[in-house]
């Protein structure tokens, strides 16, 4: 008994676990590096941000850190730059935004030009201007652009009445609807280049894969047709209303309402709440990084590599949750010091070194925990 | 012949030829009714539709002149490069000798040229042919080449820590090509405002400046800002998006490593007011605008109170900082400004004089020390290395006037042709850029018309005096043929519409002379549209072939009879796709005193930007979305998005 009173077996169980796990980790080389054995980084406290800080709404829809490290967030009310001194500075219609409703968000990589989909039209913040961009006055299929992306000197928006594409060398202009492709109907919820192809996340017409030099137009519909259960999982898309879609690395990730689905172009993986560590089906953002993946629920912010996970949460008193899924263990549970200022996470920017969420009541800043260093002999092997 | 007889012929013969006649005008009176579906229409000569383009003073050979453009200047101060445009050539001077030692075939209309600090590579910029072009100083040879935007006027070239780096203004596309030199590739292609003209770079690589021409169409009824674009030349990245306020075409800018400044010269317009106000400057005036590099930019005027120097374009500033030179191709000289006193008087200035300063027309001679007198329409600028020569290209003299910067005098002049005074169109061409015809040498038609093409602005033109009665400028490219003139199709020839009445509402001064206003006409209709050669041989995309079955639609997609009147093709008849009468196509505002308005050509549409006669329509969508009444100006609500966007395209082509 004094022995358990001088020295706790249990941390000493986990120290040895994570030692383990730190060796196996050192294995696996230098861009691959983990934090306690999970492929992803682990947040171990969070920094919140709302009125205080001059974000004008509580609702922030989107986060986006530019390759000029300024962090702009997309909110129910206007565009926000952070500032030097920590502040928000606020951008909205008095300004040159088509409206206050800011939705979606991306960088031109070769430019760096900022391109903001709002209820109301599309905008270029470039150089510190904002050129305006509206159904009446331009080819923009419709004012709703619910997603946006720049790939290959093109510019792609999924708006309400179908997908457009505009080139950023002609300026000329191309819709994509139901009467010109396969698409179910015009509902475009969110458009992501990837590669050679570009992929259509369509409300309640699953997915689109379009290869933009041969003009042709791929579906992918949820083959069990079931609209409320993954009836046959890992079949295809989990349902066909696309709330998001990501790509990186040849792996395409997609959210809808009933579950979350992943794609690496010969196989397709699916998760529902009841059958997986995903904590609610709701599910509505990805932001890959690597080979895992951000996920943005109405319950959490989630990471996963498809195997190992990390929600979170907050219990029912406000308290900040981790849960740490790993294969064929319990899963364990920790309490942060401080939570994500809302669970209900509507974007999300990440690299390797910080995430951004964008939630329903305010902005979080995840703060990593420290990664174990590596032994070079172990790296270099 | 019997006198009986005599008469019986005649008369028979008189009859014959009154039936025939009233026949012949009462069957082109039905065919004009019929063709444009408008009942109130009398005799209209055959020529409103039926023309050949080839018939059109444009669409003819015309003599080509070795006019200079761009210009650059060997490191060791010893030879010369100049571009001669319409010629497709390159040539290289003896600086010394003031001779000609070498051409070379550079297809595509080279323009812009700049050589690499180790004067070893020369890159040309070919306006038409979309393309920079590589050339081996030493041998004279093309190395390589590369696609690039639209119409390519200006190139710069620095050393950055990521390599030497071009960039490249591509008038026509609005944008940047950020070139990497070694292997010659485009990076990146930033957009820019409309019409870069002008691009330098800062000594250290850190930053180029894109001085653009014309202003983005944004509101009409408010003062048109032109931008000056900073971007990163290492990466092409944008950095600023600085503004000239109320002022455009930007047609020069050139850094001063020592302060940090970027000088542009331009016009400073107040295109708002009646443009009859021209006394002290009101409408026009000219001045440089100087930006850091953070893009905060003071404009200060190059004009005099009682003397102007129309047209600034090129511009060179010296190693040292100390001075800069300015062409003012309207005026025909060469301004030298002091930046040690210029400087000076910034300093001193409080942010509120700064603000005004380009309002106050005595501030020039704080800082300009010299006006020299040049040969005809000066543009470009350059200074060689060593500082002791400025050269200056007299655009329509065809030479390179060399200035000793010692003594601020000419020292010796590169001929390169004799002047082509023999030819109408060039006569037609000093007349055009030439500020002597307007009150105290104010503007010349270029002014307004860079290029015979538009500046994007509407001014008022009613002599009220109110000033709230807009009218868009028009392009004079492609212009002949497409007559009468003026938005109420008032003028039934360019003569007329640049004669009398025009110096009394515009030029406020004596008419231009007849046999002047006769070379004048020459030259405007000899003003081909824009990139006419280009289009003749382009095949159109399947949406541009959309577009066009709608333009000549007589039925709307759900089967229904499109009204003659409210064809796109029958006002817009090709091939001016204008048949040059007027119509109500529902646009009368609230100042206008018609509803008819004159029917414009389209060649080259997609360039003119705003539309409709008082410029109300920034894009060509507007048109017909936000501006269409009724159907009137063509049955366009059956459109969907699609069909739009097809259109629009279409008339892209054109």
């Amino acid at each position: 008994m004094k022995f358990r009173k001088i020295i706790n077996p249990r941390p000493l169980w986990a120290a040895t676990v994570a030692a383990c796990a730190l060796l196996m980790s050192a294995g696996r080389g230098v861009g691959e590096t983990t934090t306690e054995g999970l492929p992803f980084p682990i947040i171990e406290r969070f920094e919140n941000f709302g009125h205080d800080q001059g974000i004008p709404a509580h609702k922030v829809h989107v986060v986006l850190k530019t390759s000029d490290s300024k962090l702009w967030i997309g909110t129910w009310d206007g565009l926000c730059v952070r500032e030097e001194n920590g502040k928000f500075k606020r951008y909205g219609p008095e300004d040159g935004l088509t409206h206050k409703m800011v939705l979606c968000m991306v960088e031109d990589p070769k430019t760096g030009d900022l391109w903001i989909g709002t209820m109301r039209g599309l905008n270029k913040f470039s150089g510190g201007k904002i050129t305006r961009y509206v159904q009446t006055d331009s080819g923009l299929p419709n004012n709703v652009v619910y997603g946006v992306d720049v790939a290959d000197d093109k510019l792609w928006v999924a708006t309400a009445a179908g997908a457009g594409v505009m080139d950023l060398k002609t300026g000329a202009w191309k819709i994509y609807d139901h009467t010109n492709s396969n698409m179910h109907e015009p509902w475009c919820y969110s458009i992501k280049g990837a590669k050679d192809v570009v992929f259509i996340g369509v409300w309640g017409g699953g997915i689109l894969e379009h290869n933009p030099q041969l003009g042709t137009f791929k579906a992918y519909h949820d083959p069990d047709g079931d609209f409320h259960y993954d009836l046959v999982p890992d079949d295809g898309p989990i349902n066909d209303i696309t709330s998001w879609i990501a790509w990186k690395d040849g792996v395409l990730w997609q959210n809808t309402y009933f579950g979350m689905s992943r794609y690496d172009g010969k196989y397709w993986k699916t998760w529902v709440q009841d059958k997986s560590p995903l904590p609610s089906n709701f599910t509505q953002f990805a932001w890959p990084v690597g080979k895992y993946c951000w996920i943005g629920t109405d319950r959490s912010a989630t990471v996963t590599d498809g195997t190992y996970w990390a929600n979170y949460m907050l219990g029912d008193k406000g308290e900040s949750i981790l849960e740490i899924h790993r294969p064929k263990q319990a899963a364990e549970k920790r309490i942060l010091p401080t939570g994500i200022c809302n669970a209900f996470v509507l974007g999300i920017w990440a690299d390797e070194n910080e995430a951004w969420f964008a939630t329903a009541n305010g902005l979080s800043h995840g703060i990593f925990s420290p990664r174990p260093s590596v032994p070079k002999v172990a790296a270099a092997k | 012949m019997k006198q009986s007889t005599f008469a019986l012929w005649f008369f028979g013969c008189l009859a014959v030829a009154l039936v025939a006649g009233y026949g012949g005008h009462a069957w082109s009176v039905a065919h004009v009714r019929r063709w444009t579906g408008r009942p109130e229409l009398g005799f209209t000569t055959c020529t409103h539709c039926h023309v050949a383009t080839e018939s059109l003073a444009w669409s003819k050979p015309r003599a080509r002149h070795p006019a200079p453009a761009g210009l650059a200047v060997s490191p060791d101060g010893k030879k010369a490069y100049i571009a001669l445009d319409e010629m497709n050539e390159v040539v290289e001077a003896e600086l010394g000798s003031r001779q000609v030692t070498r051409r070379l075939a550079v297809p595509g209309r080279p323009f812009g040229l700049v050589l690499d600090q180790e004067g070893e590579h020369l890159y040309i910029t070919c306006r038409d042919a979309d393309r920079v072009v590589a050339v081996d100083a030493r041998s004279f040879k093309e190395l390589e080449s590369v696609a690039v935007g639209s119409a390519p006027v200006a190139i710069a070239c620095a050393a950055t820590p990521e390599g030497e780096r071009l960039v490249v203004a591509n008038s026509l596309s609005d944008n940047l090509s950020v070139l990497s030199a070694s292997p010659l590739k485009e990076l990146a292609r930033p957009q820019s405002g409309r019409e870069p003209y002008a691009v330098a770079i800062a000594r250290d690589g850190t930053v180029a400046f894109a001085a653009n021409r014309l202003a983005v169409p944004e509101n009409y009824l408010a003062p048109a800002n032109s931008e000056l674009t900073l971007v990163d030349p290492r990466s092409g990245k944008m950095l600023i998006r600085g503004t000239f306020a109320s002022a455009h075409l930007a047609e020069g800018v050139a850094t001063v490593p020592q302060r940090s400044w970027a000088i542009t010269p331009l016009i400073k317009v107040r295109n708002l007011v009646p443009i009859t106000q021209v006394a002290n400057g009101w409408v026009m005036s000219c001045g440089l605008a100087i930006s850091d590099h953070r893009g905060n930019i003071i404009q200060m005027p190059l004009d005099e109170a009682h003397d102007y120097f129309a047209d600034p374009s090129g511009i060179a500033v010296d190693p040292a900082g100390k001075r800069a030179y300015i062409a003012s191709g309207g005026s025909d000289r060469l301004t030298v400004v002091d930046l040690d006193r210029l400087a000076a008087w910034l300093e001193k200035a409080s942010p509120g004089a700064r603000r005004e300063a380009i309002e106050d027309l005595t501030l020039s001679s704080e800082y300009v020390i010299a006006r020299i007198p040049t040969g005809r329409n000066p543009r470009q600028v350059v200074i060689s290395p060593d500082s002791k020569w400025v050269l200056i290209s007299e655009r329509l003299d065809d030479g390179v006037l060399i200035i000793d910067t010692a003594t601020l005098k000419p020292a010796g002049r590169i001929a390169l042709g004799d002047g082509g005074s023999g030819d109408p169109i060039r006569r037609g061409e000093r007349v055009f850029t030439d500020a002597k015809y307007t009150y105290q040498r104010q503007f010349s038609c270029r002014s307004c018309h860079p290029d015979g093409h538009v500046d994007g602005l509407s001014y008022d033109f009613d002599g009220d005096g109110i000033g709230d009665n807009l009218l868009d400028n028009r392009s004079l490219q492609g212009v002949a043929g497409t007559g009468p003139f003026k938005w109420i199709g008032k003028n039934p020839t360019l003569a007329i519409q640049c004669g009398i009445r025009f110096a009394r509402v515009l030029m406020r001064t004596d008419p231009i002379p007849p046999r002047e206003l006769d070379d004048l006409s020459h030259f405007l209709n000899s003003q081909p549209p824009p990139r006419w050669e280009r289009k003749q041989h382009a095949d159109l995309t399947p949406q541009q072939e959309r577009g066009k079955r709608i333009f000549f639609a007589t039925m709307t997609t759900t089967g229904k009879t499109i009204p003659r009147e409210r064809q796109c093709h029958t006002c817009h008849r090709p091939p001016l796709y204008s048949n040059r009468l007027s119509s109500s196509v529902g646009t009368k505002g609230p100042h206008d005193t018609t509803d008819m308005f004159d029917t414009p050509h389209l060649l080259g549409v997609a360039f003119t930007a705003p539309y409709l006669h008082d410029g109300r329509a920034k894009t060509l969508e507007e048109l017909w979305t936000t501006y269409q009444t009724n159907d009137l100006h063509g049955v366009t609500s059956y459109f969907n998005k699609h069909q739009l966007n097809d259109l629009v395209e279409y008339l892209k082509t054109l």
